[in-house]
């Protein structure tokens, strides 16, 4: 398999997911170069989706570590197996074995939990490791994913250093909760997905809402974009857009005008002043010229 | 190649120019992401963006660079030329898009060795209205998918070499500029804050974010770690079910956060007035670490103070000329006291303690103390000075239940930290 930007094109179309220049060289460039893809953008732009569509590219496994405050090595490297360590000391002291020989036993990769980054380095073959919202988790932790991410290797005392055999596709996302160290940064190839503009995203709603009318998708497309530039609390996702024309569809609505834009404007925004902004602009908005 | 990556460099120090912090090793990636990634312009701007751009305030002054950078040559039916993508780099014959649409060229760039670069007479206003007037044709070439042609060897080089001139010598100043940045930055943190400049100051406030981060987490962390104080025992023994009933592993109690209420006094007056706003800005981005934060600001008399997009401000408005009177200020506050003070207050109070010999009121500060959880007093001027001239500081010190003196950011974050 031969590794070429289109096949990268290809292959995004082939799993369905819409996007520009920019997000297949970024992709790209993070297979080629076999170094982390670091992905930041608003919600709701399709970063985490990334990771989803690589592993369906790539006809790959998908590992994936969802970062939270407090997240330590424990759930994201590895654990030692307590109880199956304690039964294998029973049944050594049951054999009467030196505690040299029993110590060495249960100290192996046999007694290992895997966690996620583990289990993604220690894959037989190359998998997808998704670390989603990594900023979502601590400091500390960002630090020990450096080695990680640098030489695809870990460390764990007991073991050793744990080298990859197949170096897996990393791919980081990232919703500047905070902002990520430099050292991380530097590390990662960076690609920021914004919104999609006008006209991708009305590819993006034929494709997933087939059964809606291609006039009004174009409409849709056009109306979320305005939205999306009031400068809400929460500009609507992709994700969202995609609801509420599915829901314009079932609601049977012809044409983009006020009343369909008040009636299923809960799918789209999910905050009160959000709406009332709309809804109090939705006549400017459903008139906009064509 | 070694064009290429000459010229890759020289971008690079443009970037660095434009202020983008640009690494060693990213330069390298830099240069593999084109050779991947090959020399059509949009890839090649895309594949430098992922690489040199980590963050996405800087792809603005990027995009801007590498349009001015890696503009087409103005060319003559002639002039322009197809490199040999396999010839310029031999490593990337697998990542090419299109080999196709480049004829190989058997004599990559003979020119260039006749004329070295950096002897080039070509005059800069030239060679760089070449360069800056050809964005129509790039735009041309870019929407009609012809591939970059990499920029005229004779022609952009000097065009770089002139805009680099401008700037001063390129090497050098590069690496010193973040250097100087850094050692600057780091000094505005230890400088006092009476020796300030309105500069300095607006510097300083660029510094508080990584201080705030900083802060946050110190105190934060305090809460997060229980390693001592109430044991746990059912998760201690839950635990322990893991190491067959061992209890291997103490569990604590997850401390609450704690329920602090903070109440920042800090005084206005000309003095201090850098530290004021400093310390009410560090604590105001410090705020969800507590459970209520109200800030104030004196100088005679009391008035709460907001930031409002980064601007301090007070309500009631506080006459700035007024001359500082902190016993009038305890009066007001004492006066006050069911409203703001709670035995889980903090109260933090920034000041000279300068006060115009006027009756200092440290009985209250006493009374306040005993009401609430603790009275810390950060003083911002040289302890060299405490006491001297109008300085109350000496009534108010054995009062206040602690006095740090935090004449710089430092020194600020350090006694903040102490104090929460």
């Amino acid at each position: 398999m031969e590794l070429t930007i289109k096949f990268v094109a290809d292959g995004l179309k082939k799993a369905r997911y819409i996007t520009n220049e920019r997000v297949e060289t970024a992709i790209f460039l993070a297979l080629t170069l076999e170094k982390p893809l670091l992905i930041e953008g608003p919600a709701g732009a399709g970063k985490t989706e990334v990771a989803k569509v690589l592993s369906e590219m790539l006809e790959t496994s998908l590992v994936r570590l969802q970062c939270y405050e407090g997240l330590d090595e424990a759930r994201a490297l590895y654990e030692w197996n307590y109880q199956k360590q304690l039964l294998r000391m029973q049944a050594d002291e049951a054999q009467g074995l030196r505690w040299e020989e029993v110590s060495e036993h249960i100290f192996s990769a046999d007694y290992l939990l895997e966690r996620p980054l583990l289990k993604a380095i220690t894959a037989p073959r190359r998998v997808v490791l998704l670390i989603d919202e990594v900023d979502k988790a601590d400091e500390e932790f960002e630090a020990f994913l450096l080695e990680l991410l640098s030489d695809f290797q870990v460390s764990v005392p007991e073991l050793g250093t744990v080298r990859a055999l197949e170096r897996p596709i990393v791919v980081l996302t990232s919703n500047r909760a905070r902002d990520l160290s430099e050292a991380l940064r530097r590390r990662c190839l960076h690609l920021f997905i914004d919104f999609p503009g006008v006209e991708q995203e009305r590819r993006i709603i034929e494709l997933k809402v087939p059964n809606l009318d291609t006039r009004l998708a174009a409409e849709a497309a056009r109306f979320v974009a305005s939205v999306r530039k009031l400068g809400l609390r929460k500009p609507p996702s992709i994700a969202e857009s995609l609801d509420w024309t599915r829901a314009l569809l079932h609601l049977g609505v012809k044409e983009l005008d006020t009343e369909a834009i008040r009636a299923a404007l809960g799918v789209l925004l999910k905050h009160e002043d959000d709406r009332t902004k709309v809804e109090s602009r939705a006549s400017s908005l459903a008139t906009r010229p064509r | 190649m070694t064009l290429l990556r000459e010229q890759l460099g020289r971008f690079i120090a443009q970037l660095r120019n434009a202020g983008l912090r640009v690494s060693v090793a990213e330069s390298i990636d830099a240069m593999n992401a084109v050779a991947a990634a090959g020399l059509a312009r949009d890839r090649m701007r895309e594949a430098l963006a992922a690489t040199l751009v980590k963050d996405e305030a800087d792809r603005a002054p990027f995009d801007e660079a590498f349009g001015r950078f890696f503009a087409a040559p103005a060319t003559g039916p002639g002039r322009r030329r197809h490199p040999d993508q396999r010839g310029v780099m031999e490593s990337s014959a697998r990542g090419q898009g299109r080999p196709g649409e480049n004829p190989p060229l058997r004599e990559p760039f003979r020119e260039t060795q006749k004329e070295p670069l950096r002897d080039n007479p070509a005059k800069p206003g030239e060679a760089r209205g070449a360069s800056l007037s050809s964005p129509n044709l790039k735009e041309r070439e870019a929407r009609g998918g012809v591939p970059l042609s990499l920029v005229d060897p004779r022609a952009e080089p000097s065009a770089a070499h002139s805009v680099v001139e401008e700037a001063g010598s390129a090497e050098p100043q590069q690496a010193g500029l973040e250097g100087t940045r850094m050692a600057h930055l780091r000094e505005i943190e230890r400088r006092p804050f009476a020796a300030y400049t309105d500069l300095e100051y607006d510097q300083a406030r660029e510094l508080l974010k990584p201080l705030e981060r900083r802060f946050r987490i110190r105190v934060g962390r305090r809460l997060r770690m229980a390693c001592r104080g109430r044991v746990d025992f059912r998760r201690t023994i839950r635990a322990g079910i893991q190491r067959g009933g061992v209890l291997a592993e103490l569990k604590f109690r997850a401390r609450r956060p704690r329920h602090v209420d903070v109440l920042l006094l800090a005084d206005i007056s000309g003095s201090v007035r850098y530290a004021a706003e400093l310390t009410l800005e560090l604590v105001a981005g410090a705020r969800n670490c507590f459970r209520r934060v109200r800030s104030f600001v004196y100088i005679d008399r009391l008035a709460e103070a907001e930031f409002e997009q980064g601007h301090l401000v007070t309500s009631p408005p506080l006459d700035l000329y007024a001359r500082s009177d902190f016993g009038r200020v305890l009066v007001e506050l004492s006066k006050r006291q069911t409203e703001l003070l709670t035995r889980q207050t903090l109260v933090v109070i920034l000041g000279d303690a300068r006060n115009n010999r006027r009756p200092a009121r440290a009985d209250l500060i006493r009374e306040i103390a005993r009401r609430c959880r603790a009275v810390v007093w950060l003083n911002p001027e040289d302890p060299a000075r405490w006491g001297t001239g109008d300085s109350a500081i000496n009534q108010y010190g054995p009062v206040v239940t602690a006095l740090y003196p935090s004449g710089n950011l430092r020194e600020l974050e350090k006694a903040l930290v102490a104090a929460c």
